[in-house]
């Protein structure tokens, strides 16, 4: 009779617990923590660089991706950032040097305490090695 | 007790979830549930809901909101009453444990978060979240040309350190207040909720439907995710006492009243 309440407080104990180690944000994962904070997976934003010798180049996101995008950036695990990147790898451009590797880049929106002055916290990075 | 069940079939018809094959399988099994009033207290309903909702979630990771996990509890704690010895107490200790943990972790979250402690989360919220934008108005005293630029403002692209932004347009010290307001009250009313439905409270059971009617009518009728409402005050509705008439239809009532609210925010 007590499953559904014991089911509640681990879900929720394990929400915390990913918020801490892999970047889940809070508003997300079961632990009841919407409205608690600015930072849910809407405020946080990417951006995906293919990276050469010398060169630095940033990725254009495919609408295909865009619910994996949102995916990435409510829980931005390594494991998960990975598969992102491995997913938009066939999206790199190879025409002028082929990209040796590909970063990704999770940004969390901050506001000043007193004037409210956005910027913008890396929160998770991760490089990957593109096949040749 | 069926009550409870009837408010919960509702909702799922007035506020469609899911995707996919999940949407019309869970309509057509809320449908049968409030036609059929001997479906309406057969494990097998809920149980399908069951699964239904916890597929849901499931599919959905990690983006389903705070109250697709709540429905789903609610919908196993309605299967396993159904075979229990006594479903209404079955019911009733599940709707009033749901509610006090939600609230229990809701409260814990906002203590745990200084963007909410120290105010800022309402300031934002209040000027980006357009579901906001008529108490910012009403309340907050904005105009549409301030709330427009404070918007802009808020939502310039940064990576990185906040250099070289335009100067902050001013933010008008009643917005300020009402935040400070809106962030204290939200905390002493979750964290009361939470406590009464948790904690013993003899004479004094009226307390948790005192505070979980107004919670619903007080937030729901300003950050209109009505859908969660209904769902609380289902929960609600299944723990009060059997000859609690007038406590049921202030339930009613104000599950009517989020249905208004809903209709006035353009069915959202």
């Amino acid at each position: 009779m007590r499953l559904p309440a014991l089911l509640l407080v681990v879900v929720a104990l394990h929400q915390l617990w990913l918020t801490r180690e892999a970047g889940l944000n809070a508003w997300s994962g079961g632990g009841f923590g919407m409205f608690s904070t600015i930072d849910g997976w809407g405020a946080r934003h990417l951006h995906a660089w293919t990276l050469s010798q010398g060169l630095q180049q940033e990725l254009a996101l495919p609408p295909e991706l865009r619910d994996a995008r949102r995916r990435v950036l409510a829980l931005p695990s390594d494991a998960r950032l990975a598969e992102f990147a491995r997913a938009l790898a066939p999206h790199a451009p190879r025409d002028l040097e082929a990209p040796e590797s590909l970063r990704i880049d999770v940004f969390a929106r901050r506001y000043d305490p007193e004037t409210l002055a956005p910027s913008g916290a890396l929160l998770r990075s991760l490089e990957v090695a593109l096949e040749p | 007790m069926e009550l409870a069940l009837r408010l919960t079939l509702l909702a799922l018809l007035l506020h469609p979830i899911g995707t996919g094959y999940l949407r019309p399988a869970i309509l057509a099994l809320a449908a049968a549930g409030l036609v059929l009033p001997r479906l309406l207290r057969h494990p097998a309903l809920w149980l399908g809901l069951t699964a239904l909702t916890v597929s849901r979630v499931v599919l959905d990771w990690p983006l389903a909101d705070n109250h697709a996990y709540l429905l789903a509890y609610w919908c196993l704690a309605c299967a396993l009453a159904q075979r229990s010895s006594d479903p209404p107490r079955a019911l009733a200790w599940n709707g009033r444990a749901l509610v006090g943990l939600a609230f229990g972790f809701a409260t814990l979250w906002k203590l745990l978060s200084p963007d909410f402690l120290d105010g800022r989360f309402f300031r934002v919220a209040l000027i980006q979240d357009p579901r906001l934008a008529p108490f910012a108005r009403h309340v907050g005293g904005l105009t549409d040309d301030e709330l427009a630029e404070r918007r802009a403002y808020l939502g310039l692209h940064v990576d990185g350190p906040a250099y070289g932004l335009p100067e902050a347009p001013p933010e008008p010290a009643r917005l300020r207040a009402v935040a400070h307001v809106a962030t204290w009250g939200t905390v002493a009313l979750e964290a009361a909720a939470a406590l009464a439905f948790l904690v013993p409270l003899g004479r004094s059971k009226w307390l948790r439907d005192a505070l979980l009617l107004l919670f619903c009518a007080t937030t729901y009728a300003v950050a209109p995710v009505v859908s969660f409402g209904w769902l609380l005050l289902a929960l609600g509705a299944a723990q009060t006492e059997p000859e609690a008439k007038r406590t049921r239809l202030a339930y009613l009532a104000v599950y009517g009243l989020l249905l208004l609210v809903r209709q006035a925010h353009g069915g959202a």
